[in-house]
């Protein structure tokens, strides 16, 4: 299920639609949402039309995140100190916010506006994940294929709706790997299903010309490495953090230092020790 | 007259989808389609209609209702409004309203502002109401912007959301430049009209093609739609549509 490629733990999807199914954008992305479990509470998404020529309705939505996860917190404090323990997944997990179409956003908003915007919602601790959906077709902004080259470099996972049977994706790790693969996929009114064409290629290798080496030298059929991923271990994949990958905000490092009994520490003098 | 011409796009019912757009390709003409759609919103009882001029003035949709069978002029003021923006830039030159640009209010803006007051006197008195606005690409004439037509768009579309048995009908002449407005315009509707020309060259007996494009279900993946083609043929009385295939070149 395309699903399970794209509700990963990378905070901003762009979906590169050529397919023109921009009317159905956020029943799409709320569908994806749904298949992997995330409640219609964890989901949020700005009003379209006519209202999003207001700025303030982008700021009611930042404020709406933050207050609403501030009462979560609280409740799931109060209902912490009555347990003696807190629930340590409920400030992480955030919400899932759903943009209009990078189409209707231009057509009341400037390109800067919206990549401040889209910047603010990538940071906030309240936004688990954020979804942009952007058909080359309907963008009139006379930059129209610079904006959407900054919105693929902000984005983290890009999924480009290529044809009726055909996508590609591109992951962005938080520690720098990046994974292009492409899909065959077969669509009907409810489902989503995807087959891995390539088994993952490395980014900038084109499945279409497939490199020499891969060619002369087949794997052969007996050989015990098992190289491909099938879809369950990709998404396990993504969703294992690796120690070095700070995906959380960082924190303050410290110095915890206890005292020695015999210790005589002046304040005055914290180098007194040295003898210098 | 131009029965089959209608209910070869769908629109020959009483209840009309929200939003319907016509695109009207370059060399060809679509302003038989208006005509067409409001001699039959015309002859329903007590369905209102609001006509905005933009590419021709009323006397020319009164002209085109006599050949094709209708009399506007019973109509209007009844059941029939107009915002003839063409006659009033006419008649009142510079002064015009639509030419002056009060308090900082663009042609957009005014425009949806006197469709908002027709339908809020109107709306409540007819069992349906329809806004047809011929065309779109006049107002980039006027000077507005491509954003501000988008806008304006939305503006309409929102409008028929608030309220049922509401339908706006847009035309808009892509003329082979204006594409991306063309498909934005579209896209808040259910049905699209595409007025082709023949890809062959000119016919005798063919004006040209009728694209019709229906989303009958909005699915979580894909829209279940139909796409319909017919050819038509614009007479002095009457508009006759054939079946691709159906004529050809008689030896």
């Amino acid at each position: 299920m395309l699903s399970n490629l794209l509700v990963t733990k990378q905070k901003v999807v762009l979906v590169i639609d050529e397919l023109n199914r921009e009317r159905i954008a956020p029943k799409f992305i709320g569908s994806l949402l749904h298949e992997q479990g995330q409640g219609a509470e964890t989901i949020k998404a700005l009003p379209t039309g006519v209202s999003l020529k207001h700025v303030a309705t982008f700021e009611a939505l930042i404020t709406e995140l933050s207050n609403h996860n501030n009462n979560n917190s609280t409740q799931a404090g109060e209902a912490g100190d009555l347990e003696g323990g807190g629930s340590p997944g409920s400030k992480s997990s955030g919400f899932n916010v759903i943009l209009p179409t990078l189409a209707d956003l231009l057509c009341y908003q400037s390109p800067a506006f919206i990549f401040g915007f889209l910047n603010r919602l990538r940071r906030s601790e309240y936004v688990r994940r954020v979804f942009l959906w952007a058909s080359p077709q309907h963008l009139q902004h006379p930059h129209a294929a610079y904006i959407l080259a900054g919105c693929e470099y902000l984005a983290e996972l890009v999924l480009r709706l290529e044809t009726d049977k055909l996508l590609s994706l591109i992951s962005r790790k938080p520690g720098g790997g990046v994974t292009n693969r492409r899909f065959s996929c077969q669509v009907s009114k409810t489902q989503f299903q995807v087959t891995p064409l390539d088994g993952g290629l490395p980014a900038g290798v084109s499945p279409k010309q497939p490199s020499p080496e891969v060619e002369q030298n087949p794997q052969p059929a007996s050989s015990t490495f098992k190289i491909e991923l099938d879809e369950d271990e990709v998404v396990a994949r993504n969703a294992l953090t690796l120690p070095y990958e700070r995906t959380s905000e960082p924190s303050e490092g410290n110095i915890i230092y206890t005292p020695d009994a015999d210790d005589d520490f002046d304040e005055e003098d914290p180098d007194e020790d040295l003898c210098i | 007259m131009a029965t089959s011409v209608l209910l070869a796009c769908g629109l020959n019912e009483q209840k009309l989808p929200g939003f319907v757009h016509i695109s009207e390709e370059s060399n060809v003409d679509g302003s038989f389609l208006i005509s067409c759609i409001l001699g039959q919103r015309l002859r329903i009882s007590n369905a209102g209609t609001l006509l905005v001029c933009l590419q021709h003035h009323y006397q020319h949709y009164f002209n085109a209702g006599m050949r094709l069978g209708y009399n506007t002029n019973i109509f209007q003021g009844k059941t029939l409004g107009v915002i003839d923006v063409l006659s009033d830039m006419a008649g009142e030159g510079l002064a015009s309203k639509w030419l002056r640009q009060s308090e900082g209010q663009t042609l957009t803006d005014q425009l949806v502002e006197d469709i908002r007051a027709q339908v809020e006197s109107n709306y409540a008195s007819r069992n349906s109401y329809t806004v047809l606005i011929d065309n779109l690409s006049i107002l980039f004439n006027l000077g507005a912007s491509k954003l501000q037509v988008q806008q304006f768009c939305q503006d309409l579309a929102a409008l028929a959301k608030e309220r049922d048995n509401l339908t706006v009908i847009t035309k808009l002449s892509n003329s082979d430049i204006y594409q991306l407005t063309d498909n934005n315009v579209a896209k808040l509707g259910q049905v699209r009209i595409q007025v082709l020309r023949l890809k062959s060259g000119v016919f005798r007996e063919v004006d040209g093609k009728l694209l019709i494009e229906r989303v009958l279900d909005e699915g979580n993946y894909a829209c279940e739609e139909t796409r319909k083609e017919v050819l038509y043929k614009v007479n002095d009385r009457n508009v006759k549509v054939f079946t691709p295939g159906e004529i050809g070149v008689k030896v």
